[in-house]
């Protein structure tokens, strides 16, 4: 790379005399032809790595219709990625996460909470905040991507990834709310329901679309709460109701 | 055209490859390049597991909300790398955390580089991998740059190991000296605390003279040993490189480096005991049990034939490489870029000039709600910023091939990467991208951060100068009239850059 090797050039270099007396040169023959061997199957293995991201990278077309496999396992799992930041279009809908409970309160009566927007929460706590955590800017908002990319639109899951994607959410929105006290002290929460709402974001000001800003809800299926659905130890809350 | 004149158009292309092969064999480029981006990798990673100190558990934790057991549940069907994995204790998690804040110190400071790459890029795939929707872009870098970074020589300037290196060469210089004085040159020592001043020193000059022939001779010790230092373990018997057994045997106990080949028994025991509980597949075993073995190849054959065939050999396949993942590294970037920059162009968003307004209005990137307003209030700023993003990501490759637009299409990316930390509320993907971008800073511009940083050490730190230790610069010097300015750089910069 032409600039690159500009900014080099501009350090010291060896002195010419001996220059040639430095790398493959510097070695008798025997030991040219590994270097030589070497020198190929590195430049080859870097090719065909910068070739495979590019596939990967790259729209769907005639090469990865047909060797899409091959490209795939070289990728996957360790040199994933994706770079569409924001494109080809900026996401143009706030999604927010929201979920309520049935708990069961101290003297023994049952009765369902009112929703808690739980992604709302998480844009207060990124607000003035020079240091967002992953868990209040990617924890509920990739699971809640990944949820939808598991089901349906009845809700069924779709294999593994789908169980997986419902025990994760159930699993967040049980923390979350448990952070939340619903109920009041002493209540135990053994159901939980979970919905989302979408809402378009406005156009700008200057701008003369007319765009529909009322929120759609997804309602999820009210879900029981186990044991095994409470993370970091907080167990002690649910497991009355657990049975 | 005469047989001659087309001989010669054959001959340029040929002669400029040749060139080109003996570049790459010969010298890891870019060494401040390099370093910069393992200093940058690893301090992002490093802030980024602080930060994230207190919801570590949540996170990564083996009973967090995307617990081992379903993690255990996905790995199983994408095999990707994670020691988490081997345990679901919270003992295990804990050490590893420590281990991968403690691996990316070191490799920041540049202690045992080599080494400390690979456990870096272990800390980095482990958490990552454990937990894979916790991640975004930022992320997404790190796990690749951390990969590439093990191939690369990154250690060579600004690390505690050039430091070493260059402690040892002073060690060694100082026992040249003290030959050439007992032949008869007295005032040794003067020489040493002021060596440019003329005149007096008039004797030194032939002196200087022998230095310059032997300049070739030790730009390649220099490069051989640089690996030496880097994997670790195998600067035993330095000192015996060109030097008479009587001469270096004391000084060689004060150089001989004894934690590099503990540091690799402990890693091979490791290794064993891994390799024995059955959990990582052939291919992990493949890359860990094989950079194993190359450091331990590197530190044998430095320590029997230092000057040797085969040692050459392995610098010139350690360039190789180094210099293939270098490239990899910039194609990766550029990749990125122009990944992003394209497929923005497809999008109507970004052809209407409004993109930029859209993600100031998402509650997870609007940090500040008034700014976002305030930009919102100016369509033809936004639509300004939309376009130059655009035009800048697209760009941005094909200005490598000229160094002044390169630089300030450069500057303008590290500058939208600043404000996109603060304004969207992404401060470890900007410091990644931006980290990434430095890859293509250009020398002269690195060398004078590395002299800031130098003088900034000095000015917090004055009591550890160097030479507070009575040891003289030596190498910076002792090439007489012009000192070469990369080591004397190292000598200033140290670890602190």
């Amino acid at each position: 790379m032409d600039a690159y090797d500009k900014g080099v050039s501009a350090r010291p270099q060896p002195a010419p005399p001996h220059a040639s007396r430095v790398g493959i040169a510097a070695l008798s023959f025997r030991y040219q032809l590994v270097a030589a061997l070497a020198l190929g199957t590195v430049a080859l293995a870097a090719c065909a790595h910068l070739a495979m991201v590019f596939l990967h990278v790259a729209p769907s077309n005639t090469v990865t219709k047909q060797h899409g496999q091959a490209i795939d396992q070289w990728i996957y799992p360790e040199f994933e990625q994706n770079w569409k930041l924001f494109a080809p279009n900026p996401l143009q809908q706030n999604i927010s996460v929201q979920a309520r409970a049935e708990v069961r309160t101290a003297d023994g009566t049952t009765r369902t909470t009112g929703w808690y927007d739980l992604s709302a929460h998480d844009g207060a706590a990124i607000d003035g905040n020079l240091l967002p955590s992953h868990t209040q800017q990617n924890e509920l908002r990739r699971a809640w991507d990944f949820y939808v990319s598991s089901h349906d639109t009845e809700n069924r899951p779709a294999g593994l990834r789908g169980d997986l994607s419902e025990r994760y959410i159930r699993r967040i929105v049980v923390l979350r709310l448990d952070g939340e006290n619903p109920g009041g002290r002493g209540a135990v929460i053994g159901r939980v329901q979970v919905r989302s709402r979408t809402a378009n974001v406005p156009p700008p000001e200057w701008s003369d679309e007319k765009i529909d800003t009322r929120p759609v809800f997804r309602e999820l299926p009210w879900w029981s709460v186990t044991p095994d659905d409470v993370p970091l130890a907080r167990a002690t809350k649910v497991e009355v109701t657990a049975r | 055209m005469s047989r001659l004149d087309r001989l010669h158009r054959l001959e340029r292309p040929i002669a400029s490859l040749a060139r080109g092969i003996a570049r790459v064999t010969a010298t890891a480029l870019g060494p401040y390049q390099t370093a910069v981006i393992r200093i940058g990798f690893a301090a992002t990673w490093l802030l980024f597991l602080l930060r994230e100190l207190p919801n570590r558990h949540e996170m990564y934790g083996p009973d967090g909300p995307w617990n081992w057991d379903m993690a255990q549940q996905l790995i199983a069907n994408n095999h990707a790398f994670t020691v988490l994995m081997w345990s679901d204790s919270t003992f295990w998690f804990e050490t590893v955390y420590v281990l991968a804040l403690l691996s990316s110190v070191l490799l920041m400071l540049g202690w045992r580089t080599r080494t400390m790459s690979v456990l870096f890029m272990v800390g980095v795939l482990s958490l990552q991998n454990r937990s894979i929707f916790m991640g975004d872009g930022g992320d997404n870098v790190i796990h690749l740059m951390s990969v590439y970074l093990v191939l690369t020589r990154c250690g060579q300037v600004w690390s505690l190991d050039a430091r070493r290196l260059r402690r040892a060469q002073e060690a060694r210089a100082r026992g040249e000296r003290s030959g050439a004085d007992e032949a008869g040159r007295p005032g040794g020592g003067a020489d040493e605390a002021g060596r440019p001043g003329g005149g007096v020193d008039d004797t030194a000059q032939p002196r200087d003279g022998v230095d310059d022939t032997a300049q070739p001779w030790d730009v390649v010790d220099e490069a051989e040993t640089r690996d030496g230092f880097d994997s670790g373990h195998s600067r035993d018997g330095f000192d015996d490189s060109g030097h008479s057994r009587d001469e270096t045997d004391t000084r060689e106990d004060e150089t001989r480096d004894r934690v590099g080949p503990v540091l690799w028994w402990i890693l091979g025991l490791a290794l064993s005991v891994v390799t024995f509980m059955g959990e990582l597949g052939w291919g992990w075993l493949l890359i860990f049990w094989g950079l194993w073995g190359a450091h331990g190849l590197w530190w044998a054959v430095e320590r029997r034939a230092p000057g040797g065939e085969l040692r050459l050999l392995l610098d010139v396949v350690a360039n190789l490489v180094h210099n293939a993942a270098l490239f990899v590294i910039m194609a990766e970037a550029c990749l990125i870029y122009a990944t992003a920059g394209w497929y923005k162009i497809q999008g109507s968003r970004w052809q209407d000039g409004t993109a930029v307004y859209y993600p100031l209005q998402l509650d997870s990137f609007s940090p500040w709600p008034a700014l976002s307003d305030a930009l919102a209030a100016h369509g033809t700023l936004v639509m300004l910023v939309t376009y130059g993003t655009v035009a800048v990501q697209v760009a941005f490759p094909f200005t490598l091939f000229n160094r002044r637009i390169k630089n300030v299409l450069l500057a303008a990316m590290v500058f939208e990467h600043a404000v996109i930390a603060v304004v969207l509320g992404l401060p470890f993907f900007s410091l990644a991208m931006i980290t990434a971008d430095a890859v293509f800073l250009p020398t002269s511009f690195l060398r004078r951060v590395g002299g800031w940083a130098a003088r900034a050490r000095g000015v917090l730190l004055p009591g550890r100068r160097r030479g507070s230790r009575g040891e003289p610069r030596v190498p910076g010097q002792r090439r007489g009239e012009e000192p070469d300015p990369e080591s004397a750089e190292q000598a200033r910069v140290g670890f602190t850059a």
